[in-house]
């Protein structure tokens, strides 16, 4: 087994004891099990950077690959998907120190990982000379964060249903009482959707420039482009449904878990559809 | 207009965009993949009648689409135009443009005005009238506030305070991008064009939307060890206008030639069934070909003939295809005989030595035992494929990108604080100050930030 893929393995490992420990925090409410959460995390981040910094290594032993980032393979994106909902979730909490965070948003990491490492060939490739732009590594990267960010406002509607249903149901249980109030999720999921908004919808251009440059056009109404369109303009309407129309709580989550699905879509499902852009294509 | 100034019919629209440009992911699309639509028709021939009634296979191109695209600017502009975006400080403390008189007479109003602020806080201050006037004043610039309409009466005095005024720029600058964007949109499809140009190497062919002529010197493809997965291909390209030369660069991926707006890419490249050499082992000794000049083998009585080349060799319909023009699978088509006697064509692979297809007369094909030699290389000619695009549009495209990460940068990164701030002379030479204020940002965000700063304005107009 190569180093990167141990690594990459004990990654998995601390992050799956992280979500374990951020489902013992949310059921006891005891710091320490936090303290023990974000420790264990940031051991996985590290790990994770160390994987990553490896494969760097053995992709740049192929010289046309050569400072360009290993994210052209379903495992690289994946992989590097996982690092940044967890450096998402870490900034977020940092400021907005909710505590139960982790429990609705790092188990989608470790899925993430989880695929990368069960489903994915780890394998390293030569880029296609398409992909041989410096392109590559700002155009993914920024979009991938943007899914980041959402993957953790999914979590935080998650939270939201969940703490909007202990309230309607006549017996409320005590994680009740451990979640944020249903304001404060609803205004922290929109906070996270307008900080990902923008990020999400400059990546989209910076790939109509790059296209550009690459194929002589801004947008070409490829799958993987469409979707992202589409997920931009759901979430346009959540902002202004929101800001204009006064939509909160549970009927804005819906609409933002709409978003979030169709980032999920945009990410893996259009794969099936795009000959361009499909990480299990040539691409 | 009505219906245009609608927010909800601005979603409902764009929701429709969203769902009919999702429709046209799942259908081949004629501009990306025509052999899929192809497909299609022959597959369901009713399902292809109907869908294709709608330009279901064109869907982006479609009139019915573009005018949704259009109609979508148009409602942005209306809707823009006509919704303002709720905005509490839009209501300053009344009145305002009016006369000193008048202001004399609603100084209560102001204090009223101040109570509807979504945060608000009084302070006595120890502090004389005049000097609790300026230092409130200097405090707020020292925390980053612009001062404006300060206004003084013998009643009081009252300022407005603000940070990042520009925010509230940001949704118009934003919304205005978006239709630049679309103007560049709909600039490109009216006299913008695409056109593809399959150039084998060596050879010249004409532009059909400009008069020139492409002509391809060198055509290079490098692959990656071991795999007939290309790690660059570039061309030596030179345009001409008549016989004047009105460019030349060496092109690759990423790196096109710019003529006057008219840029040319290299899009592909591949194999088209001619080669210059092929060699063949023939029991340790190797064999040169060139493509249809039979050879005899020596110390034989065969002769040997490579007549084609197949890059992605298939089987359809029982008889040698190439599924596709790249190197994926090369196969090449050689014709024996024996002292002039033909016998069956074989077809030997590069990549699977062992394999070996026996073709009929009629062109069906048969596996045969493997022979004793094998087709070591292929030499092939390859075409290089450029791409000549023209898009007027894109400079307004540029720009509209421009103003949209401006107006999304300012409308979201930007947070727009106002603080209102009244004083009066109260009993003893002290000071009542009463602050309003509110922040672009949800309540709870800003709430932090407002008692911070009422916090930190109390320490410093309470003491000498």
């Amino acid at each position: 087994m190569s180093p990167e893929l141990m690594l990459t393995k004990a990654t998995l490992a601390a992050y799956l004891g992280a979500v374990t420990l951020s489902f013992v925090y949310l059921a006891y409410k005891d710091e320490k099990w936090n303290r023990w959460m974000l420790n264990l995390l940031g051991v996985g981040i590290a790990l994770h950077l160390a994987a990553f910094g490896f494969r760097i290594h053995s992709f740049w032993q192929i010289p046309e690959n050569r400072y360009f980032l290993p994210i052209n393979t379903f495992f690289g994106a994946l992989s590097y998907l996982a690092l940044a909902v967890c450096g998402a979730f870490f900034v977020i909490e940092s400021r907005h120190r909710l505590g139960i965070l982790g429990a609705f948003v790092l188990p989608w990491a470790s899925l993430s990982l989880g695929i990368a490492v069960c489903a994915a060939s780890p394998e390293i490739s030569g880029l296609a000379p398409a992909l041989q732009s410096y392109w590559i590594n700002i155009h993914p990267m920024v979009l991938m964060t943007s899914y980041a960010a959402f993957g953790n406002a999914f979590g935080v509607g998650v939270a939201l249903l969940v703490q909007e249903h202990q309230i309607k149901s006549r017996k409320p249980i005590a994680l009740c009482y451990r979640l944020p109030s249903i304001e404060e999720l609803d205004n922290l999921n929109y906070r996270i959707i307008v900080m990902a908004f923008p990020i999400l919808t400059i990546g989209i251009i910076m790939g109509g420039v790059w296209a550009e440059n690459a194929w002589g056009r801004f947008w070409g109404w490829d799958p993987k482009e469409t979707w992202a369109l589409i997920t931009a303009l759901v979430y346009a309407g959540y902002l202004h449904m929101r800001y204009m129309m006064g939509l909160r709580g549970k009927k804005a989550v819906y609409v933002s878990m709409l978003g979030f699905a169709c980032v999920v879509f945009t990410f893996a499902g259009v794969n099936f559809l795009s000959e361009l852009h499909g990480y299990l294509s040539k691409g | 207009m009505k219906l245009f100034r609608s927010i909800r019919f601005n979603i409902i629209l764009g929701a429709l965009i969203a769902l009919l440009s999702a429709v046209g992911t799942f259908l081949p699309q004629t501009s990306t993949s025509p052999d899929k639509v192809e497909f299609y028709r022959l597959l369901h021939p009713l399902g292809f009648k109907i869908l294709n009634f709608f330009g279901a296979f064109n869907l982006y191109q479609t009139w019915w689409f573009m005018g949704l695209l259009g109609l979508m600017a148009f409602d942005i502009i209306i809707c823009k135009l006509w919704n303002k975006p709720p905005d509490i400080s839009a209501t300053a403390l009344p009145p305002e443009n009016t006369n000193e008189e008048e202001i004399e007479k609603h100084w209560s109003q102001r204090e009223e005005a101040l109570r509807l602020k979504p945060f608000q806080s009084s302070m006595d201050s120890s502090l004389a009238f005049d000097e609790a006037f300026t230092k409130a004043r200097a405090f707020f610039e020292r925390a980053g506030y612009a001062v404006h309409d300060e206004f003084h009466s013998p009643a009081g005095a009252a300022f407005l305070a603000t940070k990042h005024r520009l925010q509230r720029w940001g949704s118009y600058i934003a919304h205005i991008a978006l239709v630049v964007i679309l103007i560049g949109a709909f600039i490109n499809a009216l006299y913008g064009f695409v056109e593809m140009a399959p150039v084998m190497e060596g050879t010249t062919v004409a532009m059909k939307r400009r008069p020139w002529t492409l002509s391809v010197d060198k055509f290079t493809v490098h692959f990656y060890h071991g795999t007939f997965q290309p790690s660059l291909f570039s061309s030596v390209l030179r345009v001409k206008a008549g016989d004047k030369l009105i460019g030349a660069k060496t092109i690759r991926v990423n790196h096109p030639l710019d003529i006057h707006g008219v840029r040319f890419y290299q899009a592909s490249w591949g194999a088209a069934g001619m080669f210059r050499s092929v060699t063949l082992n023939l029991a340790g000794s190797f064999l040169t070909l060139r493509q249809r000049v039979p050879k005899k083998v020596p110390g034989s009585p065969f002769s040997v003939e490579a007549d084609v080349l197949m890059p992605d060799f298939t089987v359809a319909n029982g008889h040698a295809d190439t599924a596709s023009l790249d190197l994926k699978n090369p196969a090449v088509r050689f014709l024996f005989s024996i002292e002039g006697k033909p016998t069956p064509p074989l077809w030997l692979f590069a990549l699977y030595p062992k394999v070996c297809l026996k073709e009929n007369p009629d062109g069906t094909l048969l596996h045969a035992e493997a022979p004793p030699f094998s087709l070591v290389s292929v030499d092939p000619v390859l075409f290089s494929g450029i791409q000549v695009a023209y898009d007027p549009g894109y400079p307004w495209v540029v720009t509209g990108v421009l103003l949209w990460v401006l107006g999304l940068v300012l409308l979201f990164y930007f947070h727009r604080r106002r603080f209102w701030a009244l004083l009066e002379p109260g009993q003893n030479g002290k000071t009542k100050i009463s602050i309003g204020a509110w922040s672009s940002r949800g309540g709870r965000d800003f709430e932090k930030e407002f008692n911070r700063l009422t916090g930190e304005m109390k320490s410093h107009l309470d003491f000498k």
